[in-house]
C-alpha cells in the first residue's frame, strides 16, 4: 500500500462550458448580451485568480469483495451494493480527493454577506467545475502511470453520499487520504471544509 | 560516426523508426502486474534482452533502455537504492541485445512527482536524481538519450538540463498530450517545442496517452516551427474495454496504415508505444520505406513560451506590449510586501496587464537590501502556473537573471544585454545556456550612444559577440535606445532612426522603453502615444509599457492597422467590442428609452448599477413610486422569470435582475406608502442541521423578497429545535427548507415531523440538489425545483 500523494499545485485548463452549463447555460437557447457576458466573465477570471487547487490519491489493495460490501487492505469498509459492482473487476481502488481552497470560499461568503449573490454564485459555480476536474486531473495523472503497469482505471468514480454509499465513509477517506494536510476538514456530518472539496473511489483493473 | 551524426544522417534520408513498448511488451513475455520492470528485468534478463533483438529484427534504428522507472524515487517505491548501478545493467543488456548494429537511447521516464513551480519536488534536487541515471546510462554505454512520456514540461527542463551538464549525447523528450492537447499541466505541443527546442533538445514530440490518429495533429501544430526533428511515438489505439478488460487493439496494419499520415503531418523519427508489438514495427517500417521526410525548418524563428502559451514574434506582426508593472521601483507597498517574500502583488500585477492587453509581462524586483536573487525564483514560481504570458527578465543581476531562466518552465526574454564587458562575458553564455532570447542594449562600459550612426556600430559589435556565443539573431531584439525628450530634444529622432535601420536593412526585431521618452513634460500619455505611432511607423515590434493606460492600446492597435500588421482589422474590432472606453457609470445609465422603458429594461437586464438613476429620472418626470413598482419592476421581474423558464436566461442573469429590483425597491421603499406596503406575509428559510451549503437558499430569499414577502433567513447547519423556536416567534405561513446532501436532506422530516408534533401546522417547501419531488410527497412537503417557482409556489399560497 502506498502512502498518500499530494498535488500542491494542481493547473487545468478552467473549463468553461460546464461552468455556463452548471449556470443553467443552455446553448442555442439562452441569450447574454455584451454587458452581461463581460460581468460574468470577470467573475469567473476573479474566481480562477484566488483558486487554489490541490489534491490527494492513494491507491489500496481491495481485500474483499463480497458484491455488498468493498474490504481495503488498510481495514476501511465501505457497505455499497453499487460501488461493490462498479469494483467488481479491480483488485485495487484509488482513493482521491480535491479541494479549491479556502480563499474562494471566503470570497463566495463575503459576496454572499455584501448582498452581491450574482458574483457569489459565478464563484460558486467556478469553484464546483474546478474542484471536479481538479480530480479528472489526478485520475489523468494515475491513468498514465498504472498503463504501464498493466493497469488502467475504471472510467466511473463513485463519491460517499452518493447511490447507497453514506455520506459517513467520507470520514474514512479523509483520514486515509490525510486531508487535514491540504487544510481540509470534515464535519461532525461528514461535510468536507471548504466546501468546494471531493472526495472519490475509482476502480484500478488489468490491462488485457 | 558518432550517434548524432548517425541519426541526422538518417532523419536526411528516410523515417528514422524506433522501437514500440516495452511495459506491455514485457507483460506479454511473463512480467506480472504491478512488478518493477527494471528488476525483474535484471531478473529475466534473456526476456528483456529478446525484446530489443525483436525490435531490431522488425526495423528500429533506435531501441530505447528498459529504465523509464530506473529513477531514485520511483526504484524507491520497490525497495531500490542504487539507480545509477540499475541503468548500468540496462543499458548494457540492451547492448548485449543489439551490439553496435543499432544506437541505444537511455529511456528517462517521469519522477512521479511535480516538480517545483508545479509540485513539491525542488527543481535542484530533480535535476540531481536524473543526472544519477544519466550517469548509470552513460556508465552501461548508451548513444543517446530520451526522456519521456513527460506531463510536465518542468520535469522536462529539468531531465533535459540534467543531460545537458552531465554529457553532449543527442537527447530527444517527448511530452505526452491529453485529450484536447494539452499535457496534463496544461502545455500545448508548440509551446513545448519552442521551450525545449531553445533549451537545447535535439528532437522533440509526443508520445502515449493516444493512438496514431490523435497523435497526427500535435506533429501538425509543431511542423511549422521546429528547428529539430519531430518524434512520435503513439499507442496501438485507445484503449477499449473487452470482458471488462482495457486492451490495446489496434492491429499491426492498421496501425502502419498511419505512417504515411504521419509523413505528411512532418514527423521525422517514429516508433510505437503502449501495446505496440515487433509486428507493428515491421508494418510500419514496411510502409514508410524508402519514404523521405519533410526536413525541420532552417531558418529560426523569434518565439517565446510560458507553460501555456506561445508567442510568435516577428516584423510585420502586431506590435507585442510588454507589461511593465511588475517592478518596485517607487511602490512601497510593493517593495514591503517583496521583502517580505509575498508575491500576491506581483500575481496580481501579471494577470492585470494580461488583462489589459500586454502579451509579454516584464519581471523586475530589485531593490536595495533584498535578495534579488531568492525573491525572483519566488515570484517565478508564483507567476509560472497561473500567467500565460511569458516573462521577460529584468535585472541588473546576472545570478538573478541566472536563477529566473534556470526556474522558469518555458522560454524566456532577457531584458537586457549590453555591450558591457560583464554582460558579453557573463551574462551572454547564461542566457545561451537556457536558450533565452535577449534584448540588445546598444551601450557599453564608456559609452552611452546619442545617436543612430553610433548605436548602430555598437549593435553590430554586440550581434558579433552573440554570434561567437552561439545565439541567432532571430534571438535577439534589439533596444532602440529612448532617451528624455526635455533634456535632449533631438533624441526621439535617433531612436527612430535605430528602429528603421534594425528593421528594414538588418531584419532585426526592436524594443523600446516608452515612457522614457516624456519624463519631465507634463500630459506625458500624448507624448508616448504619438511616439510609439511613429516607433510603429518606423517598424517597432515590442514596446515595453503600461497595458493599463487605454490610450497607449488604442494607438496600439489602430497603429496595427495602419501598418496593415492587423491585416482585416480583426485584432482592432475585437478590442473595442471587448474594451469599449464608456464608463460603467455612463453604461450603467445610458439612455435606451423613456423613463419607463428604462426602469422595465434596468430590471429585465439586471443593471444593478443603473436601477437607481433610472428610477430617479422616472419620479421626476412626475411617475408615482407605486405604478414603478407594480407596473414597471414587478412585470419586468416576472419577464425574467418567465425567460428563465424558457432557459433564454440562466442564473447569473436571473439573479442579477432579482438585485437590481431589491436595490430598486429599497430605493424606493421610503416613497411608498404604508397601505400599500408590499409585504405578503413572512416565509421562515432554513439550511437544515448538518448541511453547511446554502447557496441555492440564499437565491430563493432574494427572489421571495422581491416578490414581497418578509422572509426570516435562520441561515445553514440549522438544528430542528432552533426552526421550532423560529415558526412560534415569528409566525410564518410558510417555511422553506434546503439541502444539498442526501444524508441531511433526512432532517427535513424530522423538521416537519417536530413541527407537526408541536401542533405547528405550516406549509413547507422544501428543495436543493438532491430533493425530489417524491421526496418531498413523501414528507408531506411542497417542492420547489428552483427560486423562481418557489417564489410562485409561495405567491400561489398567499393568494
Amino acid at each position: 500500500m502506498e502512502n498518500s500523494r499530494y498535488f500542491y499545485n494542481i493547473v487545468i485548463t478552467p473549463p468553461r462550458d460546464l461552468i455556463y452549463a452548471r449556470l443553467g447555460y443552455r446553448r442555442g437557447k439562452t441569450k447574454i448580451d455584451h454587458r452581461q457576458r463581460q460581468e460574468i466573465e470577470n467573475t469567473i477570471e476573479q474566481a480562477l485568480s484566488i483558486i487554489e487547487l490541490k489534491g490527494a490519491a492513494k491507491r489500496i489493495q481491495i481485500e474483499k469483495n463480497t458484491g455488498r460490501k468493498v474490504i481495503l487492505a488498510d481495514g476501511t469498509d465501505f457497505d455499497s451494493n453499487q460501488l461493490a459492482s462498479m469494483l467488481g473487476d479491480s483488485d485495487e481502488v484509488l482513493l482521491m480527493a480535491a479541494t479549491s481552497g479556502s480563499r474562494i470560499m471566503q470570497a463566495i461568503r463575503d459576496d454572499t454577506n455584501a448582498g452581491n449573490l450574482t458574483r457569489a454564485v459565478i464563484l460558486d459555480a467556478v469553484a464546483s467545475e474546478m474542484t471536479d476536474k481538479a480530480l479528472d486531473w489526478i485520475s489523468s495523472f494515475y491513468r498514465q502511470e498504472l498503463i504501464r503497469q498493466g493497469f488502467g482505471l475504471t472510467s466511473r468514480r463513485y463519491s460517499a453520499g452518493y447511490g447507497d454509499l453514506d455520506l459517513k465513509y467520507q470520514k474514512a477517506i479523509y483520514d486515509s487520504l490525510g486531508l487535514n494536510k491540504l487544510d481540509v476538514d470534515i464535519t461532525e456530518a461528514y461535510i468536507l471544509v471548504p466546501e468546494k472539496s471531493v472526495t472519490a473511489i475509482a476502480g484500478i483493473m488489468k490491462l488485457a | 560516426m558518432d550517434a548524432r551524426k548517425r541519426i541526422l544522417s538518417i532523419v536526411d534520408k528516410r523515417i528514422l523508426i524506433l522501437d514500440g513498448a516495452t511495459g506491455t511488451e514485457l507483460q506479454r513475455r511473463g512480467m506480472p502486474r504491478g512488478a518493477c520492470p527494471e528488476q525483474w528485468c535484471m531478473e529475466n534478463p534473456r526476456i528483456i534482452k529478446s525484446i530489443h533483438r525483436d525490435y531490431m529484427k522488425a526495423g528500429s534504428d533506435i531501441v530505447y533502455t528498459c529504465t523509464f522507472g530506473a529513477n531514485r524515487i520511483k526504484l524507491g517505491q520497490y525497495g531500490h537504492l542504487n539507480a545509477r548501478k540499475i541503468n548500468r545493467k540496462l543499458a548494457e543488456l540492451a547492448r548485449e541485445a543489439v551490439g553496435e548494429n543499432i544506437l541505444i537511447a537511455g529511456d528517462i521516464g517521469p519522477t512521479g512527482r511535480f516538480v517545483e513551480p508545479f509540485g513539491d519536488l525542488e527543481f535542484e534536487d530533480a535535476v540531481e536524481i536524473f543526472k544519477e541515471q544519466v550517469r548509470g546510462l552513460l556508465d552501461g554505454g548508451v548513444d543517446l538519450f530520451i526522456i519521456e512520456t513527460q506531463m510536465d514540461i518542468q520535469e522536462a527542463r529539468a531531465a533535459l538540463i540534467a543531460v545537458k551538464e552531465t554529457c553532449d549525447r543527442f537527447t530527444m523528450v517527448t511530452m505526452t498530450y491529453e485529450e484536447g492537447g494539452r499535457t496534463l499541466n496544461g502545455t500545448d505541443p508548440q509551446s513545448a517545442l519552442v521551450t525545449l527546442e531553445n533549451l537545447g533538445a535535439d528532437a522533440v514530440g509526443c508520445n502515449c496517452s493516444t493512438g496514431p490518429e490523435g497523435m497526427i495533429p500535435y506533429i501538425e501544430a509543431m511542423k511549422p516551427y521546429a528547428r529539430v526533428p519531430l518524434v512520435a511515438k503513439p499507442n496501438a489505439g485507445m484503449p477499449r474495454l473487452v470482458n471488462n478488460m482495457t486492451v490495446f487493439d489496434m492491429e499491426p496494419k492498421t496501425f502502419a496504415s498511419f505512417g504515411k499520415a504521419f509523413l505528411k503531418a512532418g514527423v521525422n523519427i517514429l516508433g510505437g508505444c503502449c501495446g505496440t508489438r515487433p509486428d507493428h514495427i515491421r508494418a510500419l517500417a514496411s510502409v514508410l520505406e524508402g519514404k523521405r521526410p519533410k526536413p525541420p525548418r532552417k531558418r529560426h524563428i523569434s518565439a517565446l513560451s510560458s507553460p501555456r502559451k506561445s508567442l510568435i514574434l516577428g516584423i510585420g506582426r502586431p506590435l507585442v506590449i510588454i507589461g511593465e508593472r511588475i517592478n518596485p521601483t517607487g511602490k512601497k507597498d510593493f517593495q514591503k510586501e517583496l521583502i517580505e517574500g509575498k508575491t500576491t502583488t506581483a500575481l496580481r500585477l501579471a494577470r492585470e496587464q494580461e488583462a489589459a492587453g500586454a502579451s509579454l509581462i516584464d519581471v523586475n524586483v530589485g531593490m536595495p537590501d533584498i535578495d534579488e536573487t531568492e525573491t525572483v525564483k519566488k515570484v517565478i514560481c508564483a507567476l509560472s502556473p497561473l500567467v500565460s504570458s511569458p516573462l521577460v527578465i529584468d535585472s541588473a543581476s546576472i545570478d538573478a537573471i541566472e536563477m529566473a531562466l534556470r526556474i522558469y518552465p518555458g522560454r524566456a526574454m532577457v531584458n537586457s544585454i549590453s555591450g558591457e564587458r560583464q554582460k558579453i562575458e557573463r551574462l551572454m553564455p547564461v542566457a545561451r545556456k537556457y536558450g533565452a532570447m535577449f534584448i540588445l542594449l546598444p551601450l557599453t562600459d564608456k559609452e552611452l550612444p546619442a545617436t543612430s550612426r553610433r548605436r548602430k556600430e555598437i549593435i553590430k559589435d554586440i550581434l558579433e559577440s552573440a554570434k561567437a556565443a552561439g545565439f541567432d539573431r532571430s534571438d535577439i531584439v534589439i533596444d532602440g535606445l529612448t532617451m528624455t525628450v526635455s533634456a535632449s530634444p533631438g533624441s526621439a529622432k535617433e531612436t527612430i532612426d535605430t528602429i528603421r535601420w534594425c528593421t528594414r536593412t538588418q531584419k532585426l526585431l526592436t524594443v523600446v522603453g516608452l515612457s522614457n521618452i516624456s519624463f519631465g513634460l507634463p500630459q506625458r500619455k500624448w507624448v508616448n502615444s504619438a511616439f510609439l505611432a511613429m516607433a510603429v511607423q518606423a517598424g517597432l515590434s515590442l514596446a515595453i509599457a503600461n497595458p493599463s493606460n487605454p490610450e497607449l492600446m488604442a494607438i496600439k492597435m489602430a497603429s496595427d492597422v495602419l501598418t496593415q500588421r492587423d491585416k482585416d482589422a480583426g485584432a482592432f474590432i475585437s478590442y473595442f467590442a471587448a474594451n469599449d472606453n464608456t464608463s460603467k457609470q455612463e453604461r450603467a445609465t445610458e439612455k435606451k428609452g423613456s423613463p419607463r422603458e428604462d426602469v422595465y429594461i434596468s430590471i429585465l437586464e439586471g443593471n444593478r448599477e443603473g436601477i437607481i438613476e433610472c428610477l430617479d429620472k422616472a419620479i421626476a418626470v412626475g411617475m408615482d413610486a407605486y405604478k414603478l413598482v407594480n407596473e414597471l419592476m414587478i412585470p419586468a421581474i416576472m419577464e425574467v422569470g418567465e425567460k428563465f423558464d424558457r432557459k433564454e436566461y440562466f442564473l447569473p442573469q436571473l439573479i442579477a435582475s432579482a438585485e437590481a429590483m431589491k436595490k430598486g425597491f429599497e430605493h424606493l421603499k421610503p416613497l411608498l406608502e404604508e397601505n400599500t406596503s408590499q409585504d405578503k406575509g413572512t416565509i421562515l428559510l432554513a439550511t437544515v442541521k448538518g448541511d453547511i451549503h446554502d447557496i441555492g437558499k440564499n437565491i430563493v430569499a432574494l427572489m421571495l423578497r422581491n416578490h414581497g414577502f418578509n422572509v426570516i433567513d435562520l441561515g445553514k447547519d440549522v438544528a430542528k429545535e432552533e426552526i421550532i423556536k423560529a415558526i412560534k416567534e415569528y409566525n410564518p405561513f410558510i417555511v422553506g427548507l434546503s439541502a444539498l446532501m442526501t444524508t441531511t436532506m433526512v432532517n427535513m422530516r424530522d423538521v416537519i415531523d417536530l413541527a407537526n408534533k408541536n401542533g405547528l401546522r405550516r406549509k413547507f417547501i422544501v428543495g436543493g440538489a438532491v430533493v425530489t419531488r417524491a421526496y418531498a410527497d413523501s414528507i408531506g412537503a411542497l417542492y420547489a425545483k428552483d427560486a423562481v417557482e418557489a417564489a410562485r409556489i409561495a405567491d400561489r399560497l398567499r393568494s
